[in-house]
């Protein structure tokens, strides 16, 4: 199917604000899982703030037990030790309570692990996954030309995952660090608002590098990714085409290219490498410089004896570390959100595509066809403003054998995927059996046509199971007379494993003709009563279409068959022969009547005669 | 593929053990794809080997200075990283817990130092360590390529093409990492273990001894856990690569799967995978929610049974058992420094196993020999006139499966010689031996009277050209495709091939004419545009023999016309072989000869070996039963 060349459909505009709504939306189908994430991730901060203190009280009460002279040890929340506890009872007690403290945090953090693992990966991205492979399956052949198999590919793959990306690592994360943020910097103040101020001044610069830096190395990272991909393109063409490569002696000039690629690579990443060598150092120094401040602000503090050793200082330090951490995160949520975005806006176009052809409402059961086809002034184009079929009408009677003929670009791809519906028409009507085909229920409807395509694709599972496509539960008795009437079976048995013989890259190759029974076999299980063959011997050499043929005319007989190509030797015996000319039906009639008719298909037929008179007479 | 077999004989037991219960719920039928259990795949990981660690450090060499240098820096911060932390311990139980103001100030301004001299010597570190990984896997690319370019077509019809790339790509990707970090991160980290183990030592040896019993707990837990996770996540792979091979035919089998219905049976199959996906990573994300709060919480317990201690050993323990409150603050910053470690080690352990398994698959290509080479004593072939003959030539591609026998046949200067047969008797074989692809394994080819093992496959190749029947095309321009051959000819030179071709006019209706591009599939050209180019690209290169094998792709007749005149145009003034399908080229070719087998069964021309009433009268007749209009 090489014929139609589509226009893009139109692409699905989405603003930002659209896509954050629909992405809030996927957190909200979800949300117990969020809320159950961020209520263990919470429990989890609190818990290690409670360790934190604990040591710092132990520290403060071990001092002050040595020295009573020494600052007293603040507890927290206006609660003491009662008194009759000595200095070691009570350090006794808070160690036990951090090692209790650890145990509920090893635990919380498990559920809190899990539940986000639950969350997105066996929640989020099956439900998306499953969403859009059922409904890739049902999408005009349209939508696959004009994407490309490994743009949808990708949809389903690492778009999924970086859309799902917005949940936990935009939306929970985001919550996660203001949370965080929040309670530890209630936390400082609490223990000396101006402590905490100083030492977070820090923070402002570290924000400000940390976002320079990600801004600076992002479109350096992916100019990376395409330098690399050119290069393992470059890689992959020349192993594919060694043979080319090896005829012309060119591997000379593919190392050359190879080699200047590989050279551009290693010198773009130069630059990377400089900005984030002074990156990182610079936010270790900055981070640490709270610190610093800690030491000399905080250490003058304690001389005055404003706050304790433990509890004040001990803390602080614990804490600033955590702080810091958290701003340097903060480019990392922010990459996310691009990320999840661009990704986002691709997993939704596929989402948001229409079906073009579907089952109407009020459509009826089908009833076995008889295979009585009729066009009535169809007019059909992929894009409707350049129509590639124009006003054709014809009738077929049941049984009988359509010939379709035309050049490469004439519409018989076209003409042919209309009557099993692959495509509604803009103008004029498909009628089967007298009944319109958009009143049929569809997939009823298709089941009773059976398709052989000019390159047939087969899966790479084994023989019995592409046969039996169409229908899983088909006996192995059925699967045989299919093959049978395909003259399949044959060479089937004499594949390693007959039936079970595994096709495909990890598996056998068949030839060309085999392979165009085995997609006949296909088609033939179902036994159809309306059969359409889209030029089956396209890609078969002339000795294999010999082989072929008498398989596809025995198919043909007894049921509506409808067969495109432009050798005259699949076409002459047909019932009626259908000339199209840039998509307009311009002849009708059996191969004896049009081809004394002035026209392409005597031109086409005067080609092959002169060929073969010309033999005949070396014969003679 | 030997080399992959032996390969899998070797994979690791963890590979057997995965349950086969799953299998069985999968309906073969209902499945799109067929399911090829784990054996088939590469093995991810193998153990240390000194030999192949020495190679790899040998593409360090030409970057010695680097990697010299990194090896001081990293001695260097080994030291520095634990006195940073124990700066911060002794700031705050030195002159801050004695209330010595002066001594505050001074600790921080010298800690501040400390902090900046640290962090700039990472500058290097990082850059040099990042710069080394890249430069290797730079050359490493590079010998890659040309070993790949010098291997015979035997090579690349044994191996998968998924293989290879993944030689380029992950597996020298592993060696990158190796090489740029686990030499030094392990060095880094070994000695900050050391270095904290004095100080702490130095500090209270008591309390560092109850630290001690912890170490050997960790290692244990960390090592289960990195067992534990390496087999989950062989089981997500596994999951993941059925889902993905199971998507990429189901896309690329679209129109089969909606003019047969299949879109409910494959949603449901495809959703099916789904969940077993699901599960597996979630008992990936189990394996890990598990191990690492248990390595977190060793830190915390180890705290609180310090705090314990250190309380019991101040204010309770006299003499011998005594401890100082000061240590507690200095063990709580170093003590971490002393654990994390051995996480560390081990994860660049496993981080090395996966280059070992890298390293070995690239050593294996790249040290392969090629099943032949150029005969020590080969020449350059100056100008070819174009005489061939082959004299008793024997070949098979595995022994004791002869595909050729006995082929003898020679060529004058200029000629056509068709060769025709059923598939698989041997025509395409011969087209390969004359380009030199494949040596016969008996007999002789002789060019203008010299034997072909003789002659340097380079100089013979800049001689020949070929048309293949896939006609492949790489990206780029219809231009660049042409002279693929001859970079260097001007577009003038290419315009005056394809007008000798008498076919400008089929480029002229693509979109920018012959600066269209092309791309891996070439969608943009249509089959008969995609040959033409392929005839000019061939044309351009002017061999002196040429091999063709003519696409069977039915194109229209009007074109096919078309094709004719541009090929005879082509097989001009050269000696030609031509795999034949169409009529018209057998009929005008010199000598035809017959195949079968891997015999010449008949040879003449089309007159008289149509009067011969042999197997190629029978050939034509069902050439004909396929095509007459009678």
């Amino acid at each position: 199917m090489v014929e139609p060349h589509p226009k893009a459909h139109p692409a699905v505009r989405y603003s930002t604000t659209d896509l954050v709504k629909r992405l809030l939306g996927i957190a909200w189908q979800f949300r117990m899982d969020c809320l159950l994430s961020l209520g263990l991730n919470i429990v989890v901060l609190l818990l290690s703030l409670i360790g934190l203190q604990l040591l710092g009280l132990v520290i403060d009460v071990i001092r002050h037990g040595l020295d009573p002279s020494r600052l007293p040890p603040q507890f927290p929340l206006g609660w003491n030790p009662p008194v009759e506890w000595t200095a070691l009872h009570t350090v006794v007690i808070l160690s036990l309570s951090i090692m209790v403290q650890a145990v509920i945090r090893a635990f919380v953090t498990y559920c809190y692990n899990m539940a986000t693992a639950r969350l997105t990966q066996g929640a989020i991205v099956p439900d998306l996954r499953n969403r859009l492979y059922a409904k890739l399956q049902r999408l005009s052949f349209r939508f696959f030309e004009v994407n490309g198999s490994s743009s949808i590919f990708n949809r389903l793959t690492g778009d999924v995952q970086n859309t799902r990306l917005f949940v936990d690592g935009v939306l929970l994360q985001g919550l996660n660090m203001l949370v965080t943020l929040i309670t530890y910097f209630i936390f400082m103040w609490h223990i000396y608002p101006p402590l905490t101020l100083a030492c977070l001044s820090v923070v402002i610069p570290l924000a400000f590098v940390t976002h320079y830096f990600s801004g600076r190395l992002r479109p350096g990272y992916l100019r990376n990714r395409e330098l690399s991909d050119e290069l393992v393109a470059g890689f992959s063409e020349s192993i594919l085409g060694i043979q080319t490569i090896k005829s012309f002696g060119a591997e000379p000039d593919r190392i050359r290219a190879f080699e200047q690629g590989n050279d551009n690579v290693t010198a773009q990443q130069q630059k990377i490498f400089w900005d984030l060598s002074v990156y990182t150092p610079l936010t270790q120094v900055l981070s640490q410089c709270s610190l610093v401040i800690l030491f000399a602000y905080g250490g003058w503090l304690h001389v005055q004896g404003k706050i304790a050793l433990g509890g004040g200082l001990f803390v602080f330090a614990g804490l600033l570390q955590q702080f810091t951490a958290q701003v340097v995160n903060t480019s990392t949520i922010a990459n996310s959100v691009q990320q999840s975005l661009t990704a986002a806006r691709r997993v939704f176009e596929v989402l948001d595509t229409p079906l073009e052809v579907d089952t109407s409402p009020d459509a009826i059961e089908v009833p076995p066809l008889r295979g009585q086809v009729s066009f009535e002034s169809v007019t059909f184009g992929y894009d409707p403003s350049l129509p590639v079929l124009f006003d054709i009408s014809f009738s077929v009677q049941p049984g009988q054998v359509v010939g379709v003929f035309g050049m490469t670009g004439s519409g018989k791809t076209t003409l042919l995927s209309l009557i099993p519906r692959f495509y509604d028409t803009q103008k004029g009507r498909i009628l089967m059996d007298g009944m319109d085909l958009k009143t049929f229920e569809l997939d009823e409807f298709r089941r009773q046509v059976g398709i052989v395509y000019q390159e047939s694709f087969l899966f790479s599972n084994t023989v019995s199971a592409n046969i039996a496509f169409g229908s899983p539960h088909a006996s192995h008795d059925q699967i045989m007379a299919a093959a049978k009437a395909a003259s399949a079976h044959e060479f089937i048995l004499e594949l390693p494993k007959g039936y079970d013989t595994v096709l495909g890259e990890s598996g056998v190759d068949l030839s060309g003709g085999q392979r165009q029974r085995l997609a006949l076999a296909r088609a033939l299980l179902l036994q159809p009563p309306i059969l359409i063959l889209d030029d089956p011997t396209a890609s078969v050499d002339a000795k294999t279409e010999h082989e072929i043929i008498s398989a596809l005319r025995k198919a043909m007989s007894g049921r509506t068959a409808f067969v495109a190509s432009n050798r005259l030797s699949l076409l002459r015996r047909a019932d009626v022969i259908l000339v199209l000319e840039n998509g307009r039906l311009t002849k009708t009639g059996p191969h004896d009547k049009i081809v004394h008719e002035p026209g392409v298909y005597r031109d086409a037929a005067l080609l092959q005669i002169v060929d073969l008179t010309l033999d005949e007479g070396g014969l003679g | 593929m030997s080399e992959e077999k032996r390969f899998h004989s070797e994979s690791s037991s963890a590979e057997r053990t995965f349950p086969r219960r799953r299998k069985p719920d999968f309906d073969p039928r209902h499945a799109i794809t067929y399911f090829h259990p784990m054996e088939e795949r590469e093995a991810d990981q193998a153990p240390l080997k000194w030999d192949l660690i020495r190679r790899i450090l040998l593409y360090t060499n030409p970057h010695s200075i680097k990697r010299n240098r990194l090896m001081v820096l990293v001695v260097v911060r080994g030291f520095l990283i634990p006195a940073i932390a124990w700066m911060i311990g002794a700031t705050i139980d030195g002159p801050i817990a004695h209330k010595d103001l002066p001594g505050i100030y001074r600790y921080a301004i010298g800690f501040f130092c400390l902090v900046f001299f640290t962090s700039s010597l990472f500058h290097f570190r990082q850059r040099y360590a990042l710069e080394l990984g890249e430069n290797v896997a730079h050359d490493m690319r590079t010998q890659l390529f040309a070993k790949l370019m010098s291997m015979p077509m035997s090579y690349f019809n044994k191996t998968k093409f998924g293989r290879i790339i993944s030689r380029m790509t992950s597996d020298i990707e592993s060696v990158r990492v190796a090489v740029q970090d686990v030499a030094f991160v392990v060095m880094v980290q070994t000695l900050q273990m050391v270095i904290c183990a004095i100080l702490m030592a130095y500090h209270n040896w008591k309390l560092f001894s109850v630290m001690l019993l912890l170490a050997p707990l960790i290692w244990i837990v960390n090592d289960r856990y990195r067992k534990e996770a390496t087999h989950k996540l062989r089981m997500v792979q596994e999951s993941w690569s059925r889902l993905t091979s199971t998507l990429a035919e189901s896309v690329n089998g679209i129109r089969v799967t909606q003019a047969f219905v299949r879109h409910e049976i494959n949603a449901d199959f495809f959703s099916r995978l789904l969940d077993v996906h699901a599960e597996n990573n979630l008992g990936a994300a189990r394996a890990s929610a598990v191990f690492v709060p248990l390595l977190q919480m060793k830190s915390q317990l180890f705290l609180g049974s310090m705090a314990l201690l250190g309380g019991y050993g101040a204010l309770h323990w006299t003499g011998t058992l005594h401890m100082d409150v000061g240590d507690l603050v200095m063990f709580f910053f170093l003590a971490n420094l002393f654990f994390d470690p051995i996480q560390v080690i081990g994860n660049q352990y496993n981080l090395a196993l996966t280059a070992m398994a890298g390293a070995e698959r690239f050593f294996r290509l790249t040290d392969l020999k090629p099943e032949w080479a150029d005969a020590p004593d080969a020449r350059p072939i100056p100008r070819i006139d174009g005489t061939v003959a082959f004299e008793n030539i024997q070949f098979e591609y595995e022994t004791g499966r002869p595909v050729l026998s006995d082929i003898s046949f020679s060529v004058k200067p200029g000629q056509t010689v068709a060769l025709v047969g059923h598939t698989g008797s041997g025509k395409t074989t011969i087209a390969a031996l004359i380009q030199k692809f494949y040596l016969p394994t008996g007999g002789k080819i002789l060019i203008d009277g010299n034997d072909l093992h003789q002659i340097t496959g380079d100089s013979l190749h800049k001689q020949t050209g070929s048309v293949q029947q896939n006609n492949y095309l790489f990206s780029g321009t219809v231009l660049d495709n042409i002279r693929f051959a001859r970079p260097s000819a001007t577009r003038e030179e290419v315009q005056d091939v394809i007008n000798k071709l008498d076919c400008a006019d089929m480029f002229q209706n693509l979109s920018s004419g012959i600066d269209t591009v092309v791309g891996e599939k070439s969608a943009s050209l249509s089959h008969g545009q995609r040959q033409l180019v392929c005839f000019a690209r061939a044309m351009l290169a002017d061999p002196r023999i040429l091999v063709l094998d003519e696409a069977t792709s039915a194109i229209d007749t009007a074109t096919e016309a078309r094709l004719q005149t541009a090929l005879e145009k082509l097989l001009q003034g050269r000696t030609s072989f031509v795999v034949a399908h169409r009529l018209s080229t057998i009929r005008k070719a010199d000598l035809v000869l017959v195949l079968d087998h891997g015999r010449i069964v008949e040879r003449g021309n089309h007159e008289a070996l149509l009067a011969q009433n042999g197997l190629y009268a029978k050939l034509y007749e069902e050439f004909m039963g396929a095509t007459t209009l009678a």
